[in-house]
């Protein structure tokens, strides 16, 4: 994939508050590139400074090679932008909201007529695009507002926090939306607070704190770089006599919790050690019901980075 | 061009469809009109002539009022968050708060011009022998008040603020400029603030025209009107930064 869009060394303060302390990365054509970190970690800051809307102290942003500010107009015309807050007129219906945001790219006549049931159509909102947004619920009101900047169809979606505040339902339709998206060749920036959101829908990750990007790659390249151990969650019928110190006789071993009839065994990554530890299990009359090995998550990935859980 | 009126329209239906700015620009206005008039009928020659006067000065207290229309179309927080939509499409930030400010002065211009053509033949209000121009010195008035309204948000960057400065500052001015009641007999000094107030000239101006039949102010309101729309303008070029919208 080719690089479509270049930030380097990108600062900005407020008053005394370093926001973003020099940040670098770039976006690649075609990818869903999430940007993952707690509060103030200044994502939204990022986010700001990509929309042209924000200004930086420092730093550079070249889109398919040229510096926005001297193509600013150009860059805009490029990008769709779905920001955090709902962005629509309550008492104007969905369809008119469309047709305003989407003639403000340039499109009239046909061109509009389609662009707009396309984006209606993406929004699961057919039926109800005479209805006013403010009769809308939560759900709907955010598929309308990525609707609208998906709709000159542009190269470049930013979405910030796009899902704040809804249901499983309209949450997984967007998500599913974001992979239509890019199946269809936008590149798609997207922050969120949630983990889950990410494993579905990355293509990589930068996870930032305090104004740094502390890791960035594929979120399985994440999980191997920081993760040394694996987990193994054993289940058997009926736990008789096995104790924790069978299992440290297994090479690799470090840790083992039992619970009932459940085992939670963490070994050392490397050591290939699941045959000795079933055969231990048989060994003393255990019948094993089921055994599944957990690979490490984003979580673990973002504990392990910040020292803290992503919504501390 | 097509993106300016594009972003017109959508400016003149918010305005439009916002009852309380439609209602105060209009029963609102018209109301206090009938009811000034009318409680003061007997501080006047006859009942015709304290409509007059209300009629008039309350129409320039109105216009100024503009302002705070057009601060509400700019920045009013409802309405904010669709017009940062504005910000991030590839219009020049010039359309941002220009057509805000054409926006708020066609509402306010085309609503008051509706109300005089309401009230005037209903309480006998004369306009001067050719009301054409009485409405023609409207325009920039209105002008410099929507002008003066996203001024005020461009510095305090904040529809609450302009808008508590604005009321503060536009009812100071007309109060000393004796929209509500002569301020002539309350001695030399108060006569003194009331000859240097704007709005003073502004409603001499408007008098002048509809009782004297006189042009007498009508082209130094009309240019100085349309040069501090200018002025405003100007500084609003130099005060907006687009991520006060943020």
């Amino acid at each position: 994939m080719d690089n479509l869009m270049t930030v380097s060394n990108l600062k900005k303060s407020f008053k005394e508050n370093n926001v973003l302390k020099g940040i670098s990365f770039e976006i690649r054509r075609g990818e869903v590139l999430c940007f993952l970190g707690p509060n103030g970690a200044g994502k939204s800051t990022t986010i700001n400074i990509l929309t042209a809307v924000l200004g930086s102290d420092e730093g550079e942003i070249c889109f398919k090679g040229d510096k926005i500010s001297k193509k600013l107009r150009s860059y805009k015309q490029s990008i769709g932008i779905v920001p955090q807050d709902i962005a629509l007129y309550e008492e104007l219906s969905a369809e008119s909201n469309l047709r305003f945001f989407a003639s403000l790219y340039g499109l009239y006549g046909s061109r509009l007529d389609d662009a707009v049931e396309e984006a209606l159509i993406f929004a699961g909102l057919q039926d109800r695009r005479k209805d006013k947004v403010k009769t809308f619920s939560g759900g709907m009101k955010r598929r309308l507002n990525i609707a609208c900047a998906i709709a000159h169809h542009p190269e470049l979606v930013i979405m910030d926090e796009p899902t704040v505040g809804i249901d499983p339902q309209s949450r997984n339709h967007i998500l599913s939306s974001i992979k239509k998206l890019q199946n269809q060749g936008m590149t798609v920036i997207y922050t969120t607070h949630y983990m889950e959101e990410v494993e579905v829908i990355s293509s990589r990750i930068i996870i930032m704190d305090h104004g740094t990007i502390l890791a960035e790659g594929t979120k399985e390249s994440l999980k191997e770089d920081i993760e040394n151990e694996k987990r193994y969650i054993i289940e058997v019928e009926e736990n008789g006599t096995m104790g924790h110190d069978e299992f440290f006789a297994v090479e690799g071993v470090k840790t083992v919790k039992i619970d009932g009839n459940t085992f939670e065994i963490t070994s050392l990554k490397g050591v290939e050690n699941l045959d000795r530890i079933i055969a231990l299990l048989s060994d003393h009359g255990e019948k094993i019901r089921n055994i599944t090995s957990e690979a490490a998550s984003l979580e673990t990935v973002f504990l392990k980075l910040t020292g803290r859980k992503l919504r501390d | 061009m097509r993106r300016f009126m594009v972003i017109l329209k959508m400016d003149l239906v918010n305005l439009f469809k916002n009852p309380v700015l439609v209602g105060y620009n209009t029963a609102f206005a018209g109301l206090l009109i009938l009811i000034l008039g009318y409680l003061c009928g007997g501080d006047y020659a006859d009942s015709n002539t304290a409509y007059q006067y209300y009629t008039v000065s309350l129409i320039v207290y109105g216009m100024l009022n503009g302002a705070m229309t057009a601060s509400n179309c700019f920045m009013e927080r409802d309405i904010k968050r669709a017009n940062l939509r504005i910000i991030y499409s590839p219009v020049g930030s010039f359309f941002v708060y220009f057509t805000k400010m054409t926006a708020s002065f066609l509402f306010n211009y085309i609503l008051y011009t509706m109300l005089l053509l309401i009230l005037c033949p209903l309480l006998h209000v004369s306009l001067g022998s050719n009301p054409v121009f009485f409405i023609l010195l409207m325009a920039p008035v209105e002008l410099a008040a929507s002008a003066f309204g996203i001024f005020f948000c461009c510095v305090f960057h904040c529809e609450e603020t302009t808008s508590t400065l604005l009321s503060t500052v536009i009812n100071l001015l007309c109060f000393l400029g004796g929209t509500f009641f002569s301020l002539d007999g309350m001695g030399s000094l108060m006569s003194l603030i009331t000859k240097i107030s704007p709005v003073r000239w502004l409603n001499e101006a408007f008098f002048t025209l509809s009782c004297d039949d006189s042009l007498r102010y009508f082209w130094p309101v009309f240019t100085t009107a349309l040069v501090l729309s200018a002025l405003l303008t100007l500084g609003c070029g130099f005060y907006f930064r687009t991520e006060d919208y943020l």
